[in-house]
């Protein structure tokens, strides 16, 4: 028997039915012959019955309704709840053994009546099961209210449920938290579907319990991602992961860990989806730091993101009103005792009317991670090529300037034309343009890169491979890809405590330059002393503060011709 | 105690009774005990004692919808019958009803 009206989150998670009749012997029977398939909650007369259905309310699926009982009978609860705003949508069957009651009933708004004596339990069941579905909404028929794997409420119901449990404890201070597993395709993979989906399955039967102890809601919203909507101060979430931890120690050998991301005391006048996409920031916030295992959301996270979107909004914008704007940073060569300025880096800024100057820092790596970055790069691209054009039509300047290519924008198949048409359009020739390629973008070692990157030199394209020694590139993959220039840069062997250790480095990295046919150029050098080292290890060409930092384009010009004078 | 076949003797549909039950026997049993002691048989008997056909015929209607639902056919019949002439309200003379309803009914009590 139900003991408070928290049965949306009762461990079988059936649908509540209130039965009302004043006889206690067919009240029985109906509990008996329900309680396999759906919760219920009794009342005896019908003023009784408008008390539990205020009390239950959105939780009600169906009433079954005697007619004939003392103080207020079945047809005046029936008006009432079609007269109310919040109970007119909840169901009802009427219980009668009069024929002539049956259409009178119908008439009244009751949806379908069972008959005294109760005919057969399939056949009432199926009668309450038709009438359920018909009056729910159809999209949530369709989808079923748990997933088949776990028995964990789908996304779908959770989100219901939760909002129901608000309404119900709107006093409550409440948690959303969101569980996952941290590589969970890897354990699919490395130990086959079957094993991954006992994984969850272990993951849901601790959820259950914590359902049991602290009644909270637990859902499997996908994949490997749970929600919980508890109550604050019922768990401690420390334990909680580690207690999931050890869940899984000796779980079929497979090392199991979870992230776990909290907002904490939500803001109940947000929708229930926001409070779980915040649970979702903060557990993202510690994504690939594996020695963090919870976040917790906190407002910080919530400006980032704004930011970032706010970023993301406004590029477009920001490209048609020139908010970005192209800086120079001037490579020198320093083969002969005087440094002869050879080319140039072409860096991207952007000054926000109202952010201010944003670092490509910041938003290079969020246009990269959703896909902008192509449209940012053509622009660039013509940018340049349009700077280029003019400098040889108004100074007679012919300079290398090298671009920064994204490794998506190598997968774009029109790359190469667009930018043999601007080349034409500015009359640059292309052994004027080098095109750089960030290391990372090596680590995909596929055949198909290695063919783009090859008709591309293949078209007379020098090759620069960018930030050389930040990233992870191995020996053996140096071997196979095809790379005109090394840009090294130089703070990564600053992290080299020593400077012999430094040395040794930059000696080993020129060794193996010249025995694969590159060059290098060094970069982010600062003091003479760097200069002077990477000049006596034959490092010809240096890019860094030493010379000059990037400028702007007419500082750059005045440069070019001053030199030239 | 009252059993399954002492029903079967006193002409009860234990078949359907127990089907309705969801085929659980002991709690058939213990609804038709329940039956046995409800309220409704000495208000009918009062009721239709002392005229008051509007009281006799709730007794009635209530018993009848209980006794069907435990399948006491002998006693489900002559109420369901008697329910239907007090629903029209006819002054007709009730008293051989009580004595049929309250002979089975001392036969199902006496076990």
């Amino acid at each position: 028997m139900l003991q408070s009206h928290v049965k949306f989150h009762s461990i079988a998670g059936k649908r509540l039915v209130l039965i009302v009749d004043d006889e206690q012997i067919n009240r029985d029977i109906l509990q008996h012959i329900v309680e396999e398939d759906f919760d219920f909650v009794t009342a005896s007369d019908g003023e009784e019955a408008v008390e539990k259905i205020k009390e239950y309310g959105g939780l009600l699926s169906l009433v079954l309704l005697d007619l004939r009982m003392p103080k207020m009978d079945g047809f005046d609860v029936i008006q009432w709840m079609k007269s109310s705003d919040e109970y007119a949508e909840i169901p009802v069957i009427v219980l009668t053994s009069d024929e002539s009651a049956e259409v009178d009933s119908l008439k009244f708004g009751a949806s379908d009546f069972i008959v005294k004596p109760f005919s057969v339990p399939e056949v009432i069941l199926t009668r309450m099961q038709k009438t359920i579905e018909l009056y729910e909404d159809r999209s949530i028929i369709q989808s079923t209210e748990r997933e088949d794997l776990t028995g964990l409420f789908n996304k779908e119901y959770f989100y219901r449920y939760a909002e129901q449990y608000d309404t119900f404890h709107s006093d409550l201070i409440m948690d959303a938290v969101f569980i996952d597993i941290n590589h969970f395709h890897l354990i699919n993979e490395l130990y086959g579907r079957k094993a991954g989906d006992e994984v969850l399955i272990h993951l849901s039967d601790y959820l259950k319990d914590l359902r049991e102890k602290t009644r909270c809601i637990a859902g499997r919203v996908e994949a490997d991602k749970f929600f919980v909507y508890i109550e604050h101060g019922k768990v401690a979430y420390t334990t909680m992961v580690e207690e999931i931890n050890s869940h899984f120690d000796n779980f079929r050998d497979i090392h199991v860990r979870v992230r776990c991301g909290i907002y904490q005391n939500v803001e109940k006048d947000l929708d229930i989806e926001t409070r779980f996409d915040r649970a979702i920031q903060a557990a993202n916030t510690i994504k690939n730091n594996y020695s963090k295992s919870i976040a917790r959301y906190d407002n910080s996270t919530y400006q980032k993101k704004l930011y970032e979107e706010r970023i993301i909004n406004e590029m477009d914008d920001a490209m048609a009103s020139h908010q970005f704007y192209l800086n120079f940073q001037p490579k020198y060569n320093v083969h002969d005792e005087v440094p002869v300025l050879a080319s140039a880096e072409v860096l991207v800024r952007w000054d926000h009317p109202e952010l201010g100057r944003i670092s490509p820092g910041q938003f290079i790596p969020i246009f990269e991670h959703n896909g902008l970055i192509q449209k940012l790069d053509i622009y660039i691209w013509e940018r340049a090529l349009e700077c280029a054009g003019r400098w040889k039509k108004e100074h007679g300047i012919e300079i290398p300037l090298s671009v920064n290519v994204s490794r998506m924008d190598l997968y774009n198949s029109s790359l190469l034309d667009f930018i043999i048409e601007k080349l034409i359009d500015y009359d640059i020739s292309k052994s004027n343009l080098y095109l750089e390629i960030t290391e990372s973008a090596y680590m995909d070692d596929s055949d198909q890169l290695i063919e783009i990157i090859n008709n591309l030199r293949a078209e007379g394209f020098k090759i620069e491979m960018d930030d050389f020694g930040t990233g992870y590139s191995s020996l053996n993959m140096l071997a196979d890809v095809p790379v005109d220039v090394l840009k090294m840069d130089m703070r990564f062997v600053q992290n080299l405590k020593s400077s012999a250790k430094q040395e040794t480095m930059i000696r080993l990295i020129m060794d193996i330059a010249k025995y694969l046919g590159m060059n290098v150029v060094a970069e982010g050098v600062e003091d003479k002393a760097q200069v002077d080292f990477l000049r006596s290890v034959g490092c010809d060409v240096i890019q860094g503060y030493y010379f000059s930092k990037p400028l702007p384009e007419e500082e750059f010009v005045q440069l070019i011709l001053d030199e030239r004078a | 105690m009252l059993t399954i076949d002492n029903l079967k003797e006193l002409g009860a549909d234990v078949a359907t009774g127990i089907t309705r039950c969801v085929n659980d026997e002991g709690f058939y049993l213990k609804m038709v005990n329940m039956s046995l002691q409800d309220a409704n048989f000495d208000k009918l008997k009062a009721a239709i004692e002392g005229g008051d056909l509007d009281a006799a015929f709730e007794s009635a209607h209530a018993l009848k919808g209980i006794l069907g639902n435990v399948s006491l056919t002998n006693l489900y019949e002559p109420i369901a019958e008697m329910t239907e002439e007090l629903r029209a309200r006819k002054e007709i003379d009730y008293s051989g009803y009580i004595e049929t309803i309250f002979s089975e009914l001392e036969k199902l009590r006496s076990f």
